[in-house]
């Protein structure tokens, strides 16, 4: 009895899923398939879901206007839940299953790293949309969201060259991005003459939610007598708790302003601004450019969310740029193949919302303008600083010792992500 | 040509008042429209320039600047202090400060600051306001003063000590003066050591700071000594201060794990049901609070100030009804296998999460804080913030009143008599039942209002009782099952043995340190540190 | 001789269930590689590779089932050891990538190599050898095991304040392994493996083997345990579970008993987490995760706890499941995971499993009744 039940166990559950392959394959004879892979539960979701929204409305928008090649898209939705095994399941399931011709998603590091083999075994696209450490240069992933020089470095110029800054604290959260960021913010400050003594390197848990003790450390180390400014790579839950608390102990921006390169509108939505009022961003778009297209799209998703108050922010920019480079390289490939696409979306350059082009760099980075923007009490940015013209993203730091040896390019006849210039060899290619 | 009328218009009216003030006044005007045009970079030249020619008449124009409520109206070009009201945005005359009509948001364009800018001219108002009649104003100038370093402002200052009748502003004044002579070093030398002594009155983080910079700086090996000898002794007394700190931080991170905890210490503690759901409970209460905030921004602007007191019985219901609906429909059916308890709340749980996000959204919920919870005040060398001190008295106040509850009460009687007996309750005519579904409510109610409390200091998201659950079964255990004190001692201890592991072992390291104190706590005492004794140890 | 002992221990149905493992371990990656894949038959790489981690899952329910089900020691905790057998073997495929790393750093692992790690930490070394990895596999999870066991069972911590403190010890793990300073990848964990023995794990037949050598693995672990809990070791664990005291009255030494069961159920479970890395290409700390642990309590639960089988349907029903709604109603696959778990505790509180043996023994008994009525004998009395 017990074993016929087993028996008829796997065979229902081979069932279902035979059940979704076999309706998804009849499909995919009239739509172009496009995969999203956004955790909406978890949490991550809190961030994620929005991505997941605009990708929809991205997607339905291109629709109205005649689809890909002639054929409509659809998206295909799949929750991998903030977990990242999980993620490596949905990208197989994406790519394999329902042969899906490029994925939109992943927010954090780790989920990018779990589903990278997957994409480079089962030959997909994944366009990546969030700020990120660098250090990795992948022929199947392109990367939408800003490298450090991107973001990191322009703000640390910023706050140099107009808040005449000597002392530096760099807070993050204990992971991967915040290490990496503040390795090469450590180098560059050095490089700009930064003594050790005026550098607090501080970690902290994810969601850390108590913050007394590190705002007084912080207030401490910035009542030096020189100009102090905090640099934060803390990550998206503990900054709210982490500005309430800097607040109450009554660091205002103008003692010592805090430059975060992961809050942005969406984080800024969950909490009262009023006392951050002067507290600095850096991201490559503010929902407060003034431009057309800028302005157009942010009614549109108002309009496709049915908010009035929804926010727009640097992520979404990124995966709207995306977006418009993948149709614009499958309508020059004239296919979906995905050999056809990467090789013809090295050089696309569609507009941002920014007022520019943005290009795909054979680095499989974009180019981006840097933006730095303060906290306004609506949660808001007013954008104070913009670096002159477009910065390319760089995947492989200048500023770590290992790193500076790399460089990435796609097109042939190179075609490596990380070409040692000393050794002149392509150094991750599996030998056998 | 509108803009001509406007100046003519300006200009009558000035006529009209005083013919000598007018010409400072079309000065300043002038002055003013410029602000509408230009580069930020331009800016601080300009606002020099308004501080010469202007008075204390151009004070509200630099606070507007600085709260970023100064408009000019595209048309024109006419610059506005404006204000938000009910039908739009209310413009008011620079200097005058008289109405000019309402418009819309679109027509307006902000004139843009940024720190360097707020600084300046937080450093320009402390000048201008500094002879002010206005004793509060005096007193917040000659603090701010304490920041600037230009000497030009000595004189000034000078001046205003000679005529200050008020102590306390007094004091702030010679303090600057201290702090400016120190950077400036413009003065004698007995000017400094009196500077130095000053300070050393002071003795706080912001003197160090002033005498630190002196140090690295001064030429006099005199001065030099002095300086360094006093903050030594300065840094001694704040090491001192934070000692009581710490003590302070640690009470107040036990409040907050008191205030989690506790409603599970009656769920799971008294009743053994081990709810999984509690953090849910816990974001029940804060999304209650948001609710409120939210239908109190809408309509009743004015009673936001009392948002957390209409809030706190309502999230006591809402989570109270989700606690006893859960009971009703889903734990009566499952005393007696606590860890069975654990699957279905689990499921319960996850359910509860995901109606939050499908109803509110996946992303971070607004909720303010009252204006009573904002700010801090200094204790000796502490700070204590205002959130934390009315956290740390709630906490207390929940407990006492549950201890009371369950001490004093008919209600309380009835909750230990079926705890502890549920056969003989029942045979003496207690409901048993309801008194569980009772129970159970009330102990959810009250993870409820924790989440009003925890909505002030933490985010308000799907994910927010998540973050709290672990904890709170760790305080609860380590205190012991069953019984509250053991939650409360629990509670404090866990919170300032993390405080003063963190600034040794960094906030990682502290909590992985006390959460291996509580696995050997536990084999050292498996029942907590206060263990139930008798028959009910072994339910 | 032995085989025949072997088998009246155990009893028909565990022979036929590991036969069944080992059947599944031959046939599914013939299926996958021989057929060519418009063969209705065919069964694709995807499904084998969702299929192999669904048996690790397996086994992990399996091992916390012989401490839960027959001991009566519920762990919140069992995700560590699946997780840290886990890190062993990832610690050996970072080895294993030697110089293809994107740094091509002879000995540093990437993580190691931005972050300006010198020099490879002392506990990284020995585990470019594959034995030596294998053994850590299952010492490591055992030795904490032991260490943990034997301090608390000794002092008598049982319940739930067992649970609380495993489930404290699993979230220690998880914050000590998120640090950056631990060499162990941070929050990124380790992975981009590249081969395992010598072959690339990115090919199908590495795939395969990976699902065969699961599936085996399991039916082993299957059989050590009905091994265990049908010998009178296993008895005693019964004992224990249902009446501690009274067993450690009757001259048991309880500790002993418990500690070994606690001891071998973190190995098979560091094991399966051994097998569960290669197969889906990285491990983190989010495997320590507490709500991990405790899915796998949900999932013992159920197939049905104190059944060996129970377990093992359990996780892969809770899986599939997952699976599919994550896919199908990524929205609200919460509330049909969140509902299951109620409804299953309130009307299935045996597991599915449990009841479906309850019905079987059900039926049996009015079968029985019948026949005895019908040849007139008296009904043996029913336990």
């Amino acid at each position: 009895m017990v074993h016929l039940t087993k028996k008829a166990s796997m065979a229902a559950s081979v069932g279902l899923i035979a059940t979704t392959v076999l309706t998804s394959a009849v499909q995919a004879a009239e739509t172009i398939k496009v995969g999203i892979l956004h955790s909406l539960s978890g949490t991550m979701a809190i961030s994620e879901t929005t991505l997941k929204d605009v990708m929809l409305m991205l997607i339905e928008e291109q629709n109205k206007k005649g689809g890909v090649l002639g054929k409509q898209l659809e998206p295909v939705v799949v929750d991998p839940a903030s977990d990242w095994p999980l993620f490596a399941e949905k990208a197989r399931e994406l790519l394999a299953v329902h042969k899906v011709s490029a994925v939109f998603g992943n927010w954090t590091s780790v989920s990018r790293k779990s589903v990278l083999p997957v994409f480079e075994e089962l030959n997909g696209m994944l366009f990546y949309p969030v700020q990120y450490e660098g250090e990795e240069s992948q022929r199947n992933v392109f990367y939408t969201g800003a490298a450090p020089n991107q973001q990191a470095i322009p703000a640390v110029d910023y706050l140099i060259e107009n808040e005449e800054v000597e002392r530096w604290v760099l807070a993050g959260t204990d992971y991967v991005y915040p290490r990496t960021t503040n390795k090469i913010l450590e180098a560059y400050l050095k490089s700009k003459g930064v003594a050790d003594e005026d550098m607090m390197i501080n970690y902290t848990p994810f969601g850390h939610s108590d913050w007394q003790t590190i705002v007084a450390d912080i207030k401490t180390f910035g009542s030096s007598g020189k100009k102090t400014a905090v640099v934060s790579t803390i990550n998206g839950d503990a900054n709210v708790p982490f500005y309430k608390e800097l607040g109450n102990q009554g660091i205002s921006a103008q003692d010592i302003p805090v430059v975060a390169f992961s809050v942005g509108e969406e984080e800024l939505a969950g909490l009262d601004a009023s006392p951050l009022v002067g507290h600095l961003a850096a991201w490559n778009y503010f929902q407060s450019v003034e431009t057309e297209a800028n302005e157009e799209f942010i009614e549109a998703w108002q309009e496709f969310t049915g908010d009035d108050n929804r926010v727009t922010n640097d992520p979404m920019e990124a995966h709207y740029i995306g977006f418009n480079m993948w149709v614009k390289a499958v309508e020059k490939a004239g296919t979906t193949d995905v050999d056809s696409v990467i090789d013809s979306i090295v050089g696309v350059s569609v507009p941002n919302l920014s007022g520019g082009y943005s290009a795909m760099m054979p680095n499989h980075h974009i180019t981006k303008p840097v933006l730095i923007g303060e906290i306004q009490e609506d949660g808001q940015f007013d954008i104070v600083d913009e670096t002159d013209g477009l910065v390319a993203g760089d995947a492989w730091s200048d500023y770590l010792p290992e790193s500076a040896k790399l460089i990435a390019d796609w097109r042939a006849p190179m075609a490596c992500g990380n070409f040692n210039v000393e050794t002149k060899s392509c150094g991750g290619v599996v030998s056998n | 040509m509108k803009r001509f009328i406007r100046h003519v218009a300006l200009l009558l009216a000035f006529a009209l008042c005083a013919v000598p003030a007018a010409q400072a006044d079309e000065e300043l005007t002038h002055l003013i429209s410029a602000l509408a045009n230009g580069k930020l970079k331009e800016m601080p030249a300009k606002i020099s320039a308004l501080e010469k020619a202007g008075n204390s008449k151009i004070v509200p124009l630099f606070e507007a600047l600085s709260a970023g409520t100064l408009f000019y109206r595209k048309a024109d070009k006419a610059v506005f202090i404006t204000r938000s009201s009910a039908d739009g945005i209310t413009l008011m005359a620079p200097l005058t400060l008289q109405e000019q009509g309402v418009t819309t948001k679109k027509s307006l364009k902000k004139i843009k600051v940024n720190n360097k800018l707020r600084r300046q001219l937080k450093t320009a108002i402390a000048n201008l306001t500094l002879l002010s009649p206005d004793v509060s104003l005096r007193l917040s100038a000659a603090k701010e003063l304490f920041k600037s370093s230009d000497p030009a402002v000595l004189p000034l200052l000078e001046e205003a000590l000679h005529q200050e009748s008020d102590a306390s502003v007094r004091q702030a004044m010679q303090e600057s003066y201290a702090a400016m002579t120190l950077r400036t070093q413009h003065a004698s030398q007995q000017h400094r050591l009196d500077a130095i002594e000053t300070l050393k009155a002071m003795g706080n983080q912001q003197a160090l700071s002033v005498l630190t910079g002196f140090v690295a700086s001064a030429s006099e090996p005199e001065e030099r000594d002095a300086a360094t000898s006093v903050i030594a002794s300065i840094n001694k007394r704040l090491a001192r201060w934070s000692v009581a700190q710490n003590v302070w931080y640690g009470l107040s991170l036990g409040s907050v794990l008191l205030l989690a905890a506790i409603g599970l210490a009656i769920t799971f503690g008294v009743m053994g049901v081990i709810n999984m759901a509690h953090g849910e409970m816990v974001m029940i209460g804060a999304y209650t609070t948001f609710m409120v905030q939210e239908v109190i921004r809408n309509s009743f602007p004015g009673l936001f100030d009392y948002s957390l007191a209409f809030a706190l019985p309502l999230a006591f219901l809402a989570s109270g009804a989700v606690g006893f609906a859960m009971e009703r429909g889903i734990i009566r059916f499952l005393y007696g296998r606590p860890l069975e308890t654990l699957l279905a709340t689990w499921g319960v749980s996850l359910m509860l999460q995901q109606a939050v996000r499908t109803v509110f959204g996946p992303t971070n919920k607004e909720v303010g804080n009252p204006d009573w919870m904002s700010g801090a005040f200094e204790l000796g060398a502490m700070t204590l913030t205002a959130n934390r001190i009315w956290i740390l008295a709630f906490a207390f106040v929940v407990f006492a009143v549950l201890l009371v509850v369950l001490r004093r009460t008919q209600f309380g009687l009835e909750v230990r008599a079926v705890t502890q007996n549920r056969r003989m309750a029942a045979s003496m005519g207690i409901r048993t039942p309801w008194i569980d579904a009772l129970t159970f409510a009330l102990g959810s109610g009250i993870a409820g209002m924790a989440g009003v409390a925890l909505s002030q200091i933490s985010n308000v998201s799907p994910n927010l009782g998540q973050l709290y659950i672990i904890d709170s079964f760790m305080v609860v255990v380590f205190g012991g099952v069953g019984n509250l004190w053991g939650t409360f001692v629990g509670a404090m201890t866990l919170g300032v043995a993390n405080k003063f592991l963190e600034p040794y072992a960094g906030a990682v390291l502290a909590k992985i340190l006390t959460l291996v104190f509580i696995i050997l706590f536990i084999q050292k005492k498996p029942r907590g540190l206060f263990a139930l004794k008798g028959r009910a140890v072994d339910l | 001789m032995i085989s025949k002992s072997l088998f009246t221990k155990l009893g028909p149905q565990s022979i036929w269930i590991v036969a069944l493992l080992f059947l599944i371990a031959a046939v599914v990656p013939l299926l996958n590689l021989a057929l060519p894949e418009s063969h209705p038959l065919h069964v694709p790489s995807y499904l084998v590779g969702l299929f192999g981690k669904y048996l690790c899952y397996a086994m992990l329910a399996l091992a916390l089932d012989l401490v839960w089900g027959y001991c009566g020691i519920l762990s919140l905790g069992h995700g560590a050891f699946f997780a840290l057998g886990g890190y062993a073997m990832g610690m050996y495929l970072m080895r294993q990538i030697g110089t293809r790393g994107v740094y091509a750093h002879p000995t540093l692992p990437d993580f190691m190599v931005f972050l300006n790690w010198e020099e490879l930490p002392w506990f990284w070394l020995g585990f470019d050898q594959f034995w030596f990895a294998a053994l850590m596999v299952v010492a490591v999870p055992g030795l904490l095991a032991f260490v943990f066991g034997w301090f608390a069972f000794r002092s008598r911590v049982t319940g739930v304040y067992l649970s609380i403190i495993t489930q404290a010890m699993t979230y220690a793990l998880l914050l000590a392994f998120f640090r950056n300073d631990m060499g162990f990848g941070g929050n990124n964990g380790l992975t981009d493996f590249k081969d395992m023995l010598g072959v690339s794990l990115q090919s199908d037949g590495t795939r395969a083997a990976l699902f065969s050598a699961t599936a085996v693995a399991l039916g082993l672990s299957f059989l050590l345990c009905s091994l265990i809990v049908n010998s009178k070791f296993g008895k005693l664990l019964v004992a224990i579970r249902d009446a501690e005291s009274r067993a450690r009255f009757l001259g048991y030494r309880v500790e002993h008993f418990k500690l070994f069961a606690f001891v071998v159920s973190a190995m098979i479970a560091g094991v399966a987490g051994a097998l569960y890395v290669p197969q889906v290409g990285i491990i983190n700390p989010g495997e320590f995760a507490p709500a991990n642990s405790i899915e796998v309590v949900i999932w013992t639960a159920v197939g049905g706890r104190g059944t060996l089988f129970g377990p093992i349907f359990g996780a892969l029903l809770v899986n599939g499941g997952k699976s599919y709604f994550t896919a199908a109603y990524p929205e609200y696959w919460l509330f049909a995971l969140g509902g299951l778990f109620v409804l299953v505790t309130l009307f299935l509180p045996k597991g599915i499993v449990g009841v479906l043996s309850q019905l079987r023994s059900a039926a049996q008994k009015q079968l029985g009744q019948r026949a005895s009525a019908e040849t007139g004998a008296k009904p043996e009395a029913a336990e």
